[in-house]
């Protein structure tokens, strides 16, 4: 069963650019990574992250209500919030049974979980928090959003590490076509900057280590590139079908029109060097959207600024896709949002079709020799129909959304 | 010297973030939202900050704001 059109309703991000699509979306297309040396990890072997700028989650949220929240959970509920409102949605009259959550996440909350284990060497068993597991568990991020907007449709949280954001999409378009709800609150949410994670990040030599320029180190697809610079956030889209945000005159300001997701089933962190997992995926989404490898006019690209991600994506990209589309990797900006990415990437593909503008690859020197795809290292007009957003994670998981203008 | 009802409210206010206006000998567990896990928080910080040892479970059986200021009246009287 081919799915059906799902329309973009809402969009609601918290990214590295700034709290809300606006700034986040001003800052991708201005091309400046905000990037830089971080003081929480001054004892790790990399110490650069891509911080979240301001967020103060007890005038956002009430201190009352952030203090029982993990960082990952606050974020989500802030992009969810603006999410609704841009879709005219009041979860104060929905029908909240016909509303579902499905929500990305790689890691849930670390930082709660090292605050705790502090705790305990510390102070002892007894001390530990009763919030500990309430705070930290993944799935509470679909279940305190839930909470939140009164949905109380089907609700859940996946993990596909880096593509938990799109795979969340993917799912929750399922769940449309399969008229198992009206309304899907999808997306993605990460905070895990914090020491352990980031020092585990450093001993698999995945981070970048230019921290004498933290705003340069975030370079896909540059021959210089030399590993991911770890961000942080969210991003929620409200999803429906299609005949039913005409219906309620809703705005739609693009479509999900293909979801494909496949298995490396090859290393536990490394790319397949050819890439055929990705490949397998985008070719699924391409049939999905009825789509030929002609039609496709933009990518936003996984991406990551890793040497084996970007070159065995953009091998793919070059074999699979005929219409030599214009590639960016808004990364180069954001850093790497692990299991928000995917979702706040496909929200940047949804505005690059809005606006007919491609956000630049930041920090994109000299394209590395070996990638012959066309990527964008300004912001460049572009009218097209047809966006790829990809995502991979560790394990091996792949997955591309095929998103339509509206 | 705070009375023990300012010190209740003082935790309450800083270290599980009720608000200040609703800490009132009257006031209930419902009306300041505090849940079983809240009440879990409470008498670890009240033991930390405080030296009072007071279970959950008995925090939990005092009914009121002022109900728990008595309870702490009692075992500080101990201490």
């Amino acid at each position: 069963m081919a799915g059906i059109d799902v329309a973009v309703t809402g969009l609601g991000l918290v990214t590295p650019g700034g709290i809300g699509v606006g700034p986040s979306w001003a800052a991708v297309c201005g091309g400046r990574s905000p990037a830089a040396v971080d003081p929480a990890l001054e004892e790790n072997p990399v110490r650069i992250s891509c911080r979240v700028p301001d967020f103060r989650p007890d005038e956002l949220l009430g201190a009352r209500r952030a203090h029982r929240l993990d960082r990952f959970v606050q974020f989500a509920l802030v992009a969810a919030r603006e999410a609704i409102a841009d879709a005219g949605l009041d979860p104060k009259t929905w029908d909240g049974a016909r509303v579902g959550v499905v929500l990305g996440c790689a890691d849930g909350g670390p930082g709660t979980v090292e605050e705790q284990h502090h705790v305990l060497r510390h102070s002892g068993a007894t001390r530990v928090s009763p919030l500990l597991l309430p705070m930290q568990l993944p799935n509470m991020l679909a279940g305190q959003t839930a909470m939140e907007f009164g949905a109380t449709g089907p609700n859940l949280v996946v993990a596909t590490a880096c593509a938990s954001g799109a795979t969340a999409i993917g799912t929750a378009r399922d769940l449309l076509t399969l008229d198992r709800c009206d309304v899907v609150l999808a997306g993605g949410s990460e905070a895990m900057i914090t020491p352990l994670v980031m020092a585990g990040f450093a001993q698999m030599g995945a981070l970048s280590k230019r921290e004498d320029d933290p705003a340069l180190a975030s370079r896909p697809f540059d021959a210089d590139r030399d590993g991911f610079v770890a961000g942080e956030g969210a991003g929620v889209l409200v999803l429906e079908r299609v005949a039913d945000a005409r219906a309620r005159g809703a705005r739609v300001r693009g479509r999900i029109v293909g979801y494909g997701a496949s298995a490396d089933a090859h290393h536990m962190t490394s790319p397949h060097p050819e890439g055929t997992g990705v490949e397998d995926a985008l070719r699924s989404a391409l049939a999905d959207a009825g789509a030929g490898t002609g039609d496709v006019g933009h990518v936003n690209a996984h991406g990551t600024s890793t040497p084996l991600n970007d070159l065995a994506e953009a091998r793919v990209l070059k074999r699979v896709l005929t219409s030599d589309p214009l590639v960016t990797s808004t990364k180069g900006v954001t850093g790497h949002l692990l299991g928000a990415a995917g979702a706040v990437e496909a929200a940047f593909s949804v505005l690059a079709m809005e606006q007919s503008l491609v956000p630049p690859t930041a920090n994109l020197g000299t394209l590395d020799s070996r990638m012959e795809i066309k990527v964008a290292d300004a912001p460049t007009v572009l009218r097209t129909d047809l966006t790829l957003s990809n995502s991979c994670g560790f394990g091996g998981q792949n997955v591309v959304l095929a998103i339509a203008a509206a | 010297m705070s009375t023990m009802l300012d010190q209740l409210k003082e935790i309450l206010v800083s270290k599980l973030k009720v608000t200040a206006e609703q800490v009132v000998p009257e006031a209930t567990h419902e009306e300041l939202e505090l849940d079983s896990l809240a009440v879990v928080e409470l008498s670890l910080v009240l033991e930390q900050e405080l030296g009072i040892k007071i279970s959950d479970d008995e925090l939990l059986e005092a009914p009121t704001i002022g109900d728990m200021v008595a309870l702490m009246d009692e075992r500080s009287a101990k201490v």
